[in-house]
């Protein structure tokens, strides 16, 4: 068979595609018919994966720092390059060492990395960098649950009735999942979107609540108030069944209507209308993003308790589901490549998870919480690994290049090499066997299709060298060896094993077990390990302003023009040139303005103009567009010169991610 | 696959490229430059012929393939290309030196009608590099003067800077029966000629319209003010010729990157005339 | 006209894969998904297999082909030039009349007009084409309206059509002829098995799906509107909107022809020129170097290849419509435009 059937790996969709391979290449790709979630799709993207596999800037050789230079070298001398480099430095485990695990990596590779860190080098430091978009987002929903995933299901979205999709360009960010969202409004599903610009799925939605920049959270508890003073669901049942309702309902009902209308400048009778189709569905779910462009945990916190409120949660065919933009970041979290967790989001803490954990692993390891990986990057830890990770180089390469010893392991040639003192290449996905868990909860395996290239190892077996190296002799032989491991230590993952995977197109949706032997669509709050719980919410949101000087609302976007970064992009020749085309549009930036706005400037398509905020301005091009409000404006986050000259100054509100908004005036050039 | 497609009895390289040495380099103005090449194989150096309005398909070996209108009269001229670098490829091209290679491919399009335009006065009108494609056209009915009736160039740029072909322009200035019209956009210290846009020395140059055609090209908003002063005046627009530039990848008619209303640019074109240019329904 | 047993009809693959490079419908194993592909094994092609996922084109138009490769000495200053030598011919066996059809608007394409593309043509060259009448249409398919099927007319060098108990074999050349002959298969009765030939054909054309049949006479009157351009700025908006920009309904479209020529370098010097699918759904499909795209918004490149499927101007240059009627594009489209669709869309507007 020359097509061989895979998962793709480029967002947390996890869509179902065949690579068609030839001798020792990928010449194709097609999308698979029966996965459950793509059926038979794929996007711009996933079209050319194989123009990526293809890519031939690869690591194959590794590489050593000496004088000053990166030397090709073998795998064994590297490795003891590394033991010289440990024995010499004695690094602290709690201050002096960092692990940085890659949201690409599968399942048993970050297993591996994580076992590295906490029982090899005795730290718990060790992170994804989604502490605060993704992570966060499952700890509220487990705070509420006890169920660390996605709530519903993308599989499900034809069987609901009721959709939200919250600051989400989700087809452009999880096209497939926008798809299936897209074709259930084409079914008649109720389909709100809320977001300050008008995105392809504000367009096909049967209602678009263009909500003013940052007042999300409040638009949230708005919603919430209205069903509890039109009593919407029955409210006594909510009382005795899900606790800290009294609390939350202060919370949310603190904010009059009138001001929050004033605040989010959505009109009263548009936001009754939609609480009570949401509360009167029979089922509901709602989407948002937890990667570069996710919300702020503060918002995601609102709307859970909301759909909770709505009993939309742990009820047939309904979800809370936050969605990262890559791959396997979901799988990452899973198997604890996190500073608080071990494997299946169980608390590092935890006595009798400690016990289960030394039993099988022979041997002490630190249970301690680590540190947030770039809180200790400032601190230029003497020794940092990285795995298959370019993002946030530019804001801290300075930082890193400071650290004593930089191990790099990955595929691809990229800029982190060029920080690294050591080099380690490992094997693409397509050369080796793992499995990687979607954003949906499903644990998918990827088989081998192609020889490992030259001489270079799979990564599960190069971090098992580096174990070795360190004294830790693991003896497994394969990737299923590792997973039957993770399997006996993780509850949610129980009855996942290659074996039963390899004859699944779609693999099992987790939690897989006693429970739910067959895997699970949506969370049953009949079989939830405690009683539902409202979670408490922070202080009451204050959005940005705009000011008599400064009245425009400047967003800042990131999801648009971007995905994850454009590192795999950029070695592709169509996503790249597509994910450029906006680029080279507008080779110096724009900011998009409306057409009552640019009328009122005097201003057209094309004009530059300075976009003016209380610490810089910047001279721009502008659109004009029908996607933007009158009063705010958006801005690309994507052109280099608009990063250092008047982005950065803002970066406080930037790390608010797609909430981000910055007052200005704009002023034309004549 | 290597032997070279004969198509309309005209040589051309249609798939594999013909390699080619940079013989010399000139900086023409910023970020232009003029190479002069020539095919490493004499047989192809031979037969190798072009149109005025042709193109070629230009390898810049290790960055790829580039469309580029001849600027070189079909008769008695080097053979050359000048490009600006605004791409990878074309920014490749530019650190070549004498002695380099690229290859080509080509030449494509259907060039400028010269049979029915003979004996018909001609204004050039060009902004900018809108000059290169115009200069084969220019050399070649300087070449053949008494073919044709008044030839008029109407030329502007931003700056003085930015005039293409200097010294060629001069030789043309100089030869007979060639009436020059030079302007830039605004004022420039040591500039004693027209400043203002080009449009406006249409009338300056008091065109003919009577038995006369234009070649018009430069950037969008040049083009489009220049060719409503024409026809203000009443020339029409079947007699307003341009050549169109556009992303191609084959250069033969088949990736449809060029595509343009219902016409391909590489095949149909480059040369377009305003009426058709009109009814393909995109930007220019 | 000849008969082969049904037993007996795979001794034409196998006599074919003594010569050529044989490709047909094979099933995968663990998805059951149908992929027209090379069988290297010609038991395992399977004939009754549902309408193959994706186009029989990738055969002679790859996704992804190299095309060229050379190599450059910037010190010496030594430049080759080469072409890969193309290997043994290739055979299609068992091609639905779709699919064929879609070879016949690529020829037309690749090798007609004033250029002929060398790399198609040798691909081409000498194809010996199967085909295979279709007695299983699915939901999606239209082929009825489109004028390519569900059986093939021309264009093949055999054509297998399924009767009760044997294989009806028609040639339709020399080629085809001297197979026969080679095998010895036994002569069919002209008005028999003609006739018995037709009843399934009929048989097929009414196991369509009513909105295939009932959208018969809709193709021509949409395709007349959209040359003629009397379709509402509005109704592109609508079917734009719904574009992903995915691509996917160019790549799986038999008579779907764009494509993207990159140079990738594969090692110090030496690059490989590589050809691959492209589409006009693209934003950057047209655009030049150096802030220009002379198409903007995504409804006008929809319009684009509406307008190469379902346009007067387009079918002068295949001698057909430029849709085959196979309906994958309404398999793959994330929005909801694959062809069947945006018929539909445009005939409400003008029954409204």
């Amino acid at each position: 068979m020359s097509y061989q059937f895979g998962v793709c790996t480029f967002c947390g969709t996890g869509c179902g595609h065949f690579l068609k391979t030839a001798g020792d290449v990928i010449e194709g790709v097609y999308p698979a018919e029966k996965h459950p979630v793509s059926k038979g799709r794929l996007c711009v993207r996933g079209w050319h994966i194989h123009e990526l596999l293809r890519n031939s800037d690869r690591l194959t050789q590794p590489l050593i720092r000496v004088d000053d230079e990166l030397v090709e070298t073998s795998y064994e001398n590297a490795l003891s390059f590394l033991s010289d480099r440990i024995k010499k430095a004695k690094p602290d485990p709690v201050s002096d060492i960092g692990f940085l695990a890659s949201p690409r990596s599968s399942n048993e590779e970050q297993y591996l990395l994580m076992r590295i860190a906490r029982q090899v080098l005795g730290t718990g430091n060790i992170s994804l960098d989604s502490e605060g978009w993704q992570q966060s987002s499952l700890e509220v929903i487990n705070e509420g649950t006890g169920f660390p995933g996605m709530t519903g299901s993308a599989e499900e979205i034809d069987k609901t009735d009721f959709i939200m999709v919250v600051d989400f360009d989700i087809t452009r960010q999880n096209p497939i999942i926008g798809s299936e969202i897209h074709l259930a409004a084409m079914a008649g599903t109720k389909v709100v979107t809320v977001d300050s610009r008008q995105t392809q799925i504000a367009k096909l939605s049967s209602d678009f609540l263009q909500v003013r920049p940052g007042s999300t959270e409040i638009l949230m508890g708005a919603l919430a108030r209205i069903i509890i003073d039109e009593e919407l669901v029955d409210l006594k049942k909510i009382k005795s069944s899900v606790s800290e309702y009294e609390q939350f309902k202060k919370a949310a009902t603190k904010l009059e209507l009138s001001a929050a209308i004033e605040k989010t400048g959505i009109e009263e009778t548009v936001l009754r209308e939609t609480a009570r189709s949401l509360a009167k569905a029979e089922s509901g779910m709602v989407f948002f993003p937890t990667g570069i462009s996710g919300i702020t945990p503060a918002t995601v916190k609102m709307i859970f308790n909301l759909f909770l409120l709505a009993g939309k949660v742990g009820t047939p065919a309904s979800g809370v589901n936050p969605v990262p933009g890559i791959n396997n970041l979901q799988g990452g979290i899973d198997m604890g490549a996190v500073p608080n967790r071990l494997t299946g989001f169980q608390d590092v803490r935890d006595s009798k998870v400690i016990d289960k954990f030394q039993d099988a692993w022979g041997g002490e390891f630190c249970a301690d919480p680590g540190q947030p990986i770039y809180e200790l990057i400032k601190k230029h830890p003497k020794l940092l690994f990285v795995v298959d990770h370019d993002e946030g180089i530019i804001k801290n390469a300075d930082d890193i290049s400071k650290s004593d010893t930089v191990v790099y392991i990955g595929a691809y040639n990229n800029p982190f090499t060029k920080l690294a003192d050591i080099v380690l290449p490992i094997t693409p996905y397509v050369e080796t066997a793992g499995t990687y868990t979607t954003t949906g909860r499903r644990v998918q395996l990827s088989t081998q299709k192609l020889k490992p290239t030259g001489g270079v190892k799979p990564g599960w077996e190069v971090l098992q060298m580096i174990a070795a190296s360190q004294g830790h002799e693991w003896k497994y032989e394969n990737p299923a060896e590792i997973m039957l491991e993770i399997a006996s230590l993780t509850p949610n993952y129980k009855g996942i094993s290659h074996d039963r995977l390899r004859s699944l197109i779609g693999g099992i949706q987790w939690p897989c077990n006693d429970e739910y032997p067959n895997g699970c669509k949506s969370f049953d709050s009949s079989k939830a390990k405690q009683v539902l719980k409202f979670v408490a919410v922070g202080n009451d949101p204050t959005p940005v302003e705009p000011t008599e000087d400064f009245p425009w609302l400047l967003m800042v976007g990131k999801a648009m023009h971007f995905w994850h970064q454009n590192n795999l992009m950029k070695k592709t020749f169509i996503p790249n040139r597509e994910f450029n085309a906006e680029l080279l549009l507008y080779p110096n930036g724009f900011v998009e303005v409306s057409r009552e706005d640019a009328e009122k400037l005097e201003i057209r398509n094309g004009w530059n103009v300075n976009v003016v905020s209380p610490s810089g301005s910047v001279e721009v091009k502008v659109k004009v567009s029908g996607d933007v409000k009158s009063g705010t404006a958006y801005m690309p986050y994507f052109v280099k010169d608009m990063v250092s000259q008047f982005l950065l100054q803002h970066k406080q509100s930037l790390e608010l991610g797609e909430n981000a908004s910055v007052p200005v005036r704009i002023e034309a050039i004549r | 696959m290597s032997e070279n497609c004969k198509s309309n009895k005209d040589f051309v390289i249609v798939s594999t490229p013909e390699v080619a040495t940079v013989v010399e380099v000139r900086d023409e103005i910023q970020d232009v430059k003029t190479f002069y090449l020539r095919f490493d194989n004499e047989e192809v150096e031979k037969n190798f012929r072009i149109r005025s309005g042709q193109f070629i398909m230009c390898t810049i070996f290790g960055a790829g393939e580039f469309a580029v209108s001849l600027p070189p009269s079909p008769e008695n001229d080097r053979f050359h290309i000048s490009v600006r670098a605004v791409g990878k490829v074309t920014k490749a091209l530019h650190r070549l030196e004498a002695g380099d290679k690229l290859a080509i491919r080509g030449p494509f399009g259907n060039g400028y009608p010269f049979e029915e335009i003979k004996g018909k006065n001609v204004i050039f009108v060009a902004g900018g590099i809108g000059l290169i494609p115009l200069r084969s056209s220019i050399v070649h009915m300087l070449q053949h003067r008494e073919d044709f009736g008044r030839i008029i160039l109407i030329y502007g740029s931003r700056s003085p800077q930015d005039l293409m072909y200097q010294p060629n322009i001069k030789e043309w200035m100089d030869s007979e029966g060639f009436e020059t019209y030079i302007t830039i956009d605004s004022p420039a210290e040591g500039w004693e000629g027209e400043t203002g846009f080009v449009h406006t020395l249409i009338d300056k140059a008091n065109v003919p319209v009577e038995n006369t055609v234009a070649f018009v090209c430069g950037p969008p908003i040049m083009f489009n003010s220049v060719i409503g002063e024409l026809m203000k005046r009443g020339l029409s627009d079947e007699h307003i010729y341009s050549s169109l530039e556009r992303h191609m990848k084959c250069g033969i008619g088949k990736c449809q990157h060029c595509a343009i209303g219902r016409t391909l640019v590489c095949t149909d074109g480059p040369v377009y005339n305003y009426r058709q240019i009109k009814t393909l329904g995109e930007q220019i | 006209m000849y008969l082969i047993s049904k037993e007996d009809v795979k001794k034409i693959a196998f006599e074919l894969a003594k010569d050529y490079d044989l490709h047909g419908p094979v099933k995968e194993d663990r998805s059951g998904q149908v992929f027209f592909q090379k069988a290297e094994d010609p038991a395992s092609i399977d004939l009754g297999a549902a309408i193959p996922s994706n186009p029989a084109k990738q055969v002679i138009f790859p996704q992804l082909e190299r095309i060229m490769k050379y190599r450059y000495d910037s010190q010496k200053k030594e430049a080759v030039v080469e072409l890969d030598e193309l290997t043994r011919p290739k055979a299609l066996f068992g091609l639905r009349s779709c699919d064929l059809k879609g070879i016949l608007c690529l020829d037309r394409f690749f090798l007609g007009q004033e250029f002929v593309d060398e790399f198609y043509l040798a691909h081409r060259n000498r194809l010996f084409i199967v085909t295979n009448t279709c007695t299983s249409p699915f939901p999606q398919c239209f082929c009825v309206c489109t004028d390519s099927g569900p059986y093939a007319v021309e264009g093949y060098d055999l054509n297998l059509t399924e009767l009760e108990n044997d294989f009806l074999v028609e040639t339709g050349s020399e080629k085809g002829k001297k197979l026969v002959e080679r095998l010895g298969l036994k002569k069919a009765d002209p008005d028999k098995h003609e006739a018995e030939k037709k009843a399934v054909i009929d048989k097929s054309i009414n196991s369509f799906d009513g909105t295939a049949t009932d959208n018969k006479a809709w193709i021509s009157r949409v395709t007349n509107r959209v040359t003629t351009g009397f379709i509402t700025e509005e109704n592109w908006e609508y079917i734009g909107n719904q574009c992903f920009e995915c691509g996917a309904c160019t790549f799986v479209c038999p008579s779907c022809s764009c494509f993207n020529v990159e140079d990738a370098n594969v090692a110090e010097g030496e690059t490989d020129r590589l050809r691959t699918w492209d589409s006009c759904s693209y934003e950057g499909y047209s655009r030049m170097a150096g802030d220009h795209n002379p198409r903007k918004p995504v409804e006008d490149r929809r319009n684009k290849r509406f307008f190469c499927k379902l346009s007067y101007s387009q079918s002068k240059k295949y001698l057909r419509p430029g849709c085959v009627g196979c309906g994958r594009c309404a398999w793959v489209c994330p929005g909801d435009i694959g062809l069947p669709n945006v018929v539909t869309y445009i005939r409400r507007e003008i029954t409204s």
